[in-house]
């Protein structure tokens, strides 16, 4: 929920929008956006019909659901697509973009010129994130800056992993079947599941891009979990500070980290890079209101 | 002499086999691009078992393995220690599979291809090197350098 004067108040889109928007005509296969999505390590492709207009969007939860109900890679992507992009315009206020983002429950809006003739940028949640990190740390109002708190040490020591992750951690069994996680996948808020043995210990990770990456490969969804899972599973521990965690996924080219607390199989949360990012901006006295929320994204 | 592929493309060329790993191919770039050669490599035909062209790997698949899916946000985390990022990168890539990140959309002309048929290629495909396929074997490949190299003369109007 965005408040009214909050740091991001002036803003329009273009100037947190990225430029590269990476598209293929509708008449594609499945397979050629599973490589493409892997290859840029993106989460969505936007499509285009005939004669090139904006027809559709395809990310790696409609790959998910085409797998799970058993489409052959070659099938084309206008069969498999969610509904005509949801767009903006590169002029529109940043806050209103964010409010449809809000209500339409996404994370990413694909941005028009203003004149409303073709498809200019990308407008993704993360990037409003690194936008108003930007901000905070060169605002005037910054009360640690107006301390003169020289040392950066000292601003990052003050989160702690705990108060920032998400717990409830979805977890499935090492035997589950891909269709179980794909189901579990399916209502969940995170792009991965936590694989645990049948002594309650994490074994293992499955993605979304395990998933299309198995799907790809040719793997059946009857097979179990633990032939596609990532056996590594990369934790940090709740008390840890909140820059030692976002080090850890940087280092790892991660997405998110399983919290644990007291010992490594104890896992009781998940974080994600962005929620880490994003509480890491607006969030000294100054401007609290600038502390983004949108209820129920899967970032 | 003639303006198609067979007269520009080099036939002296390297392939790399789709089990390397980014760290060999790297190597291999390197060895064909090492003293005595007239041009530093960035790319390579990728080749099966039975030396079939499957695939091509450039400077530009790797470099897309390498970027950081977050760049764009913890670029500008300033009190992020990032010391030994490069290294760390560097190392997770090395043993990654060719056949991982290779580009297996393959664009190949023929021996009789003529030079703007494959300047129209280039260009349109931003590739910047094309494989010469005759009878389904690698017979070369064609650089744009090369085929600018090929114009050199006409088009500093020497020799008239």
């Amino acid at each position: 929920m965005v408040e009214k004067h909050s740091m991001l108040s002036g803003f329009k889109v273009r100037e947190a929008m990225r430029r590269q928007v990476l598209s293929l005509p509708d008449s594609k296969s499945v397979g050629k956006a599973i490589s493409l999505l892997i290859k840029y390590k993106i989460s969505a492709l936007l499509l285009t019909d005939g004669d090139g207009r904006p027809s559709g969007v395809v990310s790696k939860t409609d790959i998910m659901n085409a797998y799970y109900a058993d489409f052959p890679l070659d099938q084309e992507l206008r069969s498999i697509a969610a509904a005509s992009p949801i767009t903006c315009t590169e002029q529109d206020p940043l806050e209103a973009a964010l409010e449809v983002m809000r209500q339409n429950r996404i994370y990413r809006l694909y941005v028009y010129d203003q004149a409303h003739t073709r498809i200019v940028g990308l407008l993704a949640y993360p990037d409003i994130v690194g936008l108003l990190y930007r901000l905070c740390r060169s605002c005037k109002r910054n009360y640690l800056i107006q301390k003169g708190v020289r040392e950066e040490a000292e601003v990052i020591r003050r989160f702690t992993v705990k108060e920032v992750m998400t717990p409830n951690v979805q977890s499935n069994r090492a035997n589950d079947t891909l269709y179980t996680l794909m189901e579990a996948l399916s209502q969940y808020r995170f792009g991965a599941v936590l694989i645990k043995d049948h002594s309650d210990n994490p074994v293992g990770v499955v993605s979304k891009t395990d998933l299309i990456l198995a799907y790809k490969h040719g793997i059946s969804p009857e097979r179990p979990a633990h032939e596609i899972m990532s056996s590594k599973v990369h934790g940090c521990e709740a008390s840890a500070y909140l820059a030692e965690a976002i080090q850890q996924m940087i280092f790892s080219d991660i997405h998110r980290l399983f919290v644990y607390q007291d010992r490594p199989e104890n896992i009781v949360g998940v974080l994600s890079f962005t929620d880490a990012a994003r509480v890491r901006s607006g969030s000294c006295r100054a401007c609290l209101t600038t502390r983004i929320k949108i209820e129920d994204q899967g970032i | 002499m003639e303006p198609i592929a067979k007269n520009i493309m080099v036939s002296r060329f390297h392939t790399i086999s789709h089990s390397a790993t980014v760290a060999e191919a790297v190597r291999a770039f390197k060895e064909a691009g090492g003293p005595g050669e007239k041009r530093r490599v960035f790319g390579m035909m990728v080749v099966d078992e039975q030396g079939n062209l499957i695939g091509m790997l450039s400077m530009y698949d790797i470099l897309l393995l390498l970027r950081p899916k977050h760049i764009h946000i913890w670029a500008d985390m300033s009190d992020i220690d990032i010391s030994g990022i490069i290294d760390t990168v560097c190392e997770r890539a090395r043993s990654v599979k060719v056949e991982d990140i290779m580009t297996t959309e393959l664009i190949t002309v023929s021996p009789d291809t003529h030079l703007f048929a494959i300047l129209d290629i280039m260009l349109r495909k931003h590739v910047r090197r094309l494989p010469v396929i005759d009878n389904g074997k690698i017979v070369g490949i064609v650089y744009i350098s090369d085929l600018f190299y090929f114009l050199y003369d006409k088009l500093a109007g020497d020799g008239l």
